[in-house]
């Protein structure tokens, strides 16, 4: 930190331009449109091939643009952004002297960085440039109404002239960037992202709210289209994620808070007493040859019994308890919920000392240069879709209750049996979309995307396992995208799977024998379908993990619609963040499978990795900026500010404001509030912004 | 005592009084006053009219609206057919001011103007909210508990369907009218496919009998499956299908099944010790003495 | 609907042409569906939900998510003249649970308005009507309720327009106002004589 500041200090060029832009703003303040040397703004106008030459009139634009005040220049081009495009910005700053570019082309969210760049080529310091979208918000939203585009266009340029003629001289702020990264959730993702970052010599913290890491992979037991065992091929992964040296493992553990920006997140991490010593913390504890070792006496000994949740509630376990015999680390939690602190583990487990019934929560503070985040999903409750009987009817499932009833280590040892009487089941229907492609508003307009695949592999599970049963597919499309998905439903169709293409009206149940009546309709016979089986399995939808919310507010990323996490762009940064150092991995930004789940995670490892060993990033010079002779040192702006960006120090024996660049993210909050006007916004001050709103409602196009 | 006019429908005075002799007197008995509302007609149909013309049933929904309007009173009524036409217009003109305003135009021309002023309850739903009658007082108010019954229930579509514009929560496994069953000490019972339709809306009755007491008969065998003393239900209209309908299904298909069918204000009145001559029951198609006689 | 082509009536019948052609659509029928319904047929995708929780479907042809195809192609003809559409007991359980949120019930209420003003209606629809006309009630009282009813302690007419036959002269102003019972006495006449 230290180091840091000496550097702002003795950054030159920043301190002249706060000098500049303090000079320029009370002068600002009483005419608030023109100021500075005589600008000469030049404007570009962008065809897109035909995107907007089709709707607006070049030309009638152009002569438009000329004919504006402050404007020196102005010319046209089929693609402003190839790269002769790009020359003629270079070219037109030195043969016309210019102070400001405009091009007017698509969104600044595409072509900004291009034509920074460009007027940057030209000599000119690239915060010089202002961009009109005549594209996004123009042609393409008034395709068929050639004058209104072209009136809008002239608008848009106009605006954007105002604030070129106005702009200055502004320097990206360079930070250190720590070489640590945080990835919060240890599901394949997770597991994924921490193993890369730390095998590309990145120390990273694996944050994990359960005891054990594995997520919901580790609950499956097999794995389409190639049928391997999910254990088989997760478990090396486990082991190597709990022996790697850079990874520093936090099971029981979640984030607490989260301050600072990209490169210097300071993060909180709440490790929860699990009531049992690792090894590690019994030597601390100078507890010799102690600590957990995972032998599970205290299991047998525990009085309490409860459901298991990673059986889905099928397998009791005890109060001190393991989820399953691979986990990662394999030390016992203590559920304090249902731990009546009778003590007889503690006795059992003797001289180890690994039992505190006493334990409390930790804090732990660590501080990383970027985070990923891997916080998964959850089952939607799709008891909430009533008219298929979940939680009514006792041989209804769901899809992973069906994972551990099929899965050789599971409840059942593999063994395929219906809740209500432990039978073997002959027909089983498996409902898919249930819950997903729901627009009622009870359930998710999304699809879910792996459901179709997975109930697939039941069918072939159960094939497989059951001779003689015969499952049932209802859907309404087979998505079997995938490389080798659509041969995977071939396959599995020539082995016997009936698929009827009508989703499930409702599900009734025999009262006697349990057996449920499925009521659909074969949209393909147009014959309504009454189908009496031993067990349904609803291929329910999966929503955002419960946790993701909180933890997305910590970090400061958005969610979409839907309430998976926001992306900074769907397509060419899926893996990215609106906040900058904070990245996305697997289905907490959208319903994966596994490949896709891991795929994204190596993205997101890598985009993570590269600010860490660049060693620093530059932000965008949109600061706040104290205008020291105005600020009457009122301190309302700290308050406010919800990046804590700003503190009151002494300054010639008076109180001013200060604002940290780099925790600063340019959101205006205290600029638009400050009573005394004192506060100037870098690439947004309120002269610049007055100016485009005069220019928006004084000057018309026609 | 709470006071709403009674929309009366034409099911219930025209073909079972006794549900509407009933009416008055159970709910009496429950703090509630049931008040004359004159002149009004059928809801009307909602399967006959709105098939025909929604306009026009909107228009005769809202005249039977404005007669309670000019009471100042809420509508209470008894029928799920008169709900759907009663409470689905009130709802429907209280949202959509265009409509409301194609209604008033033509009432306008026999001095009428739906201002939306009212709401509209199924006496059902006010005898189950606790806030207004409730189980206990239910309970409270019986004499004569139909201890030893075995009693199904029909909830019949109108009231609860479409559930998104309802407010009765789920349609699929619904247990309230259950438990104002067994608050009159009867026991209710679960049988198979319990929402399906009666058989006898949208005009079907009258359209395509045969097809319409399929439907029926389709319940009647899961009725007869759960072995109960009788049905109830909240919907003269559905009486009428199961009543008259058992008949019918005799005629046609040539089963017999006499199960008693009874409204539930019928139901409540026995239980508050109304006698079978009170309730008009022997109008009834199908007997039911079977059932009184393990009752009384 | 099928196409004829011209040859002898016993030909014409077995050969005709079953393929859909544009011509057979019409736009128009689509919006003025969903405008009457306020409901969206033509975000149906056909999964079939709707025809498993109708009550009719399984005893007869009527296939409500055809119609509701039909809503969504503007296949007017088909939609208005196949006598199933009358099949509906409006019981609503394709409503409760349409995955796109369509009311399909709507759509069948809309197609019906939609088939009356070409005079396609069942004569039982319209006695109902000619009955309120006349009294105010679509199942009127008689002499054996009037009977029951005076035992009951009740009046022998409901206060009603039964009892109060005033008020059936503003039913009759509505029902004028929409010429209904014009038409149906008309119609009634052509089918029955």
């Amino acid at each position: 930190m230290a180091e840091k500041k000496t550097k702002k200090e003795t950054a030159p060029k920043k301190k002249e331009a706060t000098k500049a832009t303090a000079k320029a703003a009370p002068a600002a303040q009483k005419a608030p449109a023109k100021e500075q040397k005589k600008a000469r703004v030049g404007v570009f106008i962008c065809h897109c091939g035909t995107n907007i030459a089709g709707s607006v009139d070049i030309e009638d634009v152009q002569e438009y643009s000329k004919s504006l005040p402050d404007v020196a220049f102005a010319d046209n081009y089929q693609y402003m952004c190839s790269t002769p495009g790009q020359k003629k910005i270079a070219d037109a700053i030195k043969e016309h002297n210019l102070t400001g570019i405009v091009v007017a082309a698509c969104s600044p969210r595409l072509h900004e960085p291009t034509f920074r760049t460009a007027t940057k080529e030209g000599g000119l310091n690239p915060f010089r440039f202002e961009m009109a979208n005549i594209r996004e918000q123009g042609s393409w939203v008034h395709m068929h109404d050639r004058e209104g585009a072209t009136d809008k266009a002239k608008d848009a340029i106009r605006i954007a002239v105002a604030k070129a003629s106005m702009l200055e001289d502004l320097f990206p702020k360079t930070v250190p960037v720590e070489k640590a990264a945080m990835v919060v959730g240890a599901g394949v993702a997770g597991m994924q992202a921490a193993l890369d970052l730390a095998n590309a010599g990145i120390k990273t913290y694996l944050i994990e709210k359960n005891p054990t890491i594995g997520g919901r992979m580790s609950q499956l037991d097999k794995t389409f289209p190639t049928l391997d065992c999910s254990q088989c091929i997760l478990t090396p992964k486990m082991v190597d994620v709990g022996r790697a040296e850079n990874i520093e493992l936090m099971t029981c553990a979640e984030v607490e808070d989260v301050e600072g920006y990209i490169g210097n997140f300071d993060v909180t991490i709440r490790r929860k007493a699990r009531g049992v010593l690792t090894p590690d913390e019994a030597e601390a504890k100078g507890i010799v040859g102690g600590g957990c070792n995972g032998c599970g006496d205290c299991e047998g000994v525990c009085p309490v019994i409860k459901p298991n949740p990673f059986e889905m509630g099928m397998k009791p376990r005890k109060a001190i308890y393991i989820y399953h015999p691979q986990v990662v680390p394999l030390i016992y939690t203590i559920d304090w919920d249902s731990c009546i602190k009778c003590g007889l583990c503690v006795d059992i487990c003797g001289d180890k000392k690994a039992i505190d019934l006493e334990m409390q929560d930790e804090l732990v503070k660590v501080k990383v240069g970027t985070a990923i985040l891997a916080t998964g999903y959850d089952m939607f409750p799709i008891e909430k879709k009533d008219e298929w009987g979940y939680k009514k009817y006792e041989n209804v499932v769901n899809s992973l209750e069906f994972e551990r009833l099929i899965c050789a280590s599971g409840p059942t040892g593999g063994h395929l049996v219906r809740p209500s009487d432990g039978e073997t089941p002959k027909k089983v229907a498996f409902l898919l979309c249930a819950g997903s492609r729901d627009n009622t508003g009870v359930g998710k307009p999304y699809c879910s995307r792996f459901c179709c695949m997975y109930s697939l592999k039941h069918a072939h599970q159960i094939i497989e396992k059951i001779p003689g049963c015969q499952p049932y597919l209802f859907y309404m499309d087979i998505r079997s995208f995938g490389k080798m998905y659509e041969e995977f439903y071939y396959r599995i169709q020539d082995e016997g799977a009936k698929f009827m293409r009508g989703r499930v009206a409702n599900v009734l149940e025999d009262p006697v024998t349990k057996n449920l009546i499925i009521n659909a309709e074969d949209t393909l016979l147009n014959r309504p379908i009454n189908l009496e089986v031993d067990m349904v399995v609803l291929a329910a939808a999966v929503q955002p993990a419960e946790e993701t919310e909180r933890t997305r507010k910590l970090f400061g990323v958005s969610r979409s619609m839907d309430g998976w996490l926001l992306e900074a762009h769907p397509k060419l940064n899926p893996c990215g963040t609106t906040t900058a150092g904070v990245f996305l991995a697997g289905v907490c930004q959208g319903p994966k499978d596994i490949p896709d789940t891991v795929a994204s995670a190596e993205g997101a490892a890598s985009a993570a990795s590269i600010p860490i060993h660049r060693g620093e990033v530059e932000l965008e010079p949109y600061f706040a900026q104290c205008i020291e002779e105005k600020c009457a040192g009122c301190g309302m702006c700290v308050n406010l500010c919800p990046y804590q960006a700003l503190a009151l120090v002494e300054k010639d024996g008076r109180k001013v404001m200060e604002v940290t660049e780099a925790k600063c993210k340019g959101c205006g909050t205290c600029g638009g509030f400050c009573p005394g006007g004192a506060i100037w916004m870098q690439h947004f001050a309120t002269p610049q912004i007055i100016a485009q709103i005069d220019a928006f409602l004084v000057g018309g196009a026609k | 005592m709470r006071e709403y006019a009674f929309f009366l429908g034409c099911i219930a005075p025209n073909r079972y009084p006794g549900a509407e002799s009933a009416s008055y007197k159970t709910s009496e008995k429950l703090g509630i006053k049931l008040l004359d509302l004159e002149g009004a007609s059928c809801c009307p149909a909602p399967g006959a009219f709105g098939s025909i013309d929604l306009d026009i049933w909107y228009a005769m929904a809202a005249r039977n609206l404005i007669l309670a309007e000019q009471m100042k009173k809420d509508i209470a009524l008894i029928c799920n057919g008169c709900y759907k036409s009663i409470w689905e217009v009130n709802h429907k003109l209280k949202h959509h001011p265009e409509l409301k305003e194609r209604v008033n135009e033509v009432l306008k021309g026999i001095d009428m103007e739906f201002k939306g002023s009212i709401d509209v309850w199924h006496l059902a739903e006010l005898f189950y909210d606790p806030e207004i009658v409730g189980l206990q007082k239910i309970r409270d108010s019986i004499t004569v508990p139909l201890e030893g019954t075995r009693i199904a229930v029909h909830y019949g579509c109108h009231l609860m369907k479409p559930k998104k514009e309802r407010h009765f929560g789920t349609t699929e496994h619904p247990t309230w009218i259950e438990e104002m069953v067994a608050a009159l000490g009867a026991e209710p019972v679960e049988y198979r496919n319990k929402m399906l339709c009666c058989g006898a809306g949208g005009g079907v009755r009258g359209y395509d009998l045969v097809h319409s007491i399929d439907i029926t008969n389709e319940k009647m065998i899961n009725l007869k499956e759960a072995k109960v003393d009788a049905l109830t239900e909240v919907c003269p209209f559905c009486q009428l299908q199961f009543d008259r309908g058992q008949i019918e299904i005799e005629e046609k298909f040539g089963v017999k099944y006499g199960l008693p069918v009874l409204h539930y204000c019928e139901l409540l009145g026995l239980a508050q010790g109304m006698s079978p001559q009170e309730l008009a029951l022997d109008l009834h198609a199908v007997s039911c003495e079977p059932f009184l006689e393990k009752v009384l | 609907m099928a196409r004829t082509k011209g040859y002898p009536e016993a030909l014409d019948k077995k050969l005709a042409d079953t393929r859909l052609y544009e011509d057979e659509r019409h736009p128009d029928f689509t919006k003025t569906v969903e405008k009457v319904s306020m409901t969206i047929p033509h975000m149906c995708f056909q999964c079939g939900t709707c025809t498993a929780s109708c009550p009719s479907a399984p005893r007869s042809s009527y296939r409500i998510r055809k119609f509701v195809r039909r809503a969504l192609l503007g296949l007017e003809d088909e939609a208005l003249t196949d006598p199933d559409l009358w099949l509906c007991t409006t019981c609503y359980s394709c409503t409760d649970r349409c995955p796109r949120d369509i009311a399909p019930t709507d759509v069948i209420m809309a197609m019906r308005n939609l088939a009356f003003k070409r005079d396609i209606v069942p004569v039982n629809f319209l006695k109902t009507v000619q009955a309120i006309y006349t009294t105010g009630h679509g199942v009127p009282n008689n002499d054996v309720n009037r009977a029951a009813r005076q035992k009951l302690g009740l009046n022998a007419e409901p206060p009603t327009t039964h009892g109060f036959p005033q008020y059936v002269k503003g039913i009759q102003y509505i029902l004028d106002y929409y010429e209904l019972k014009k038409n149906a006495d008309r119609i009634v006449k052509e089918r029955e004589g």
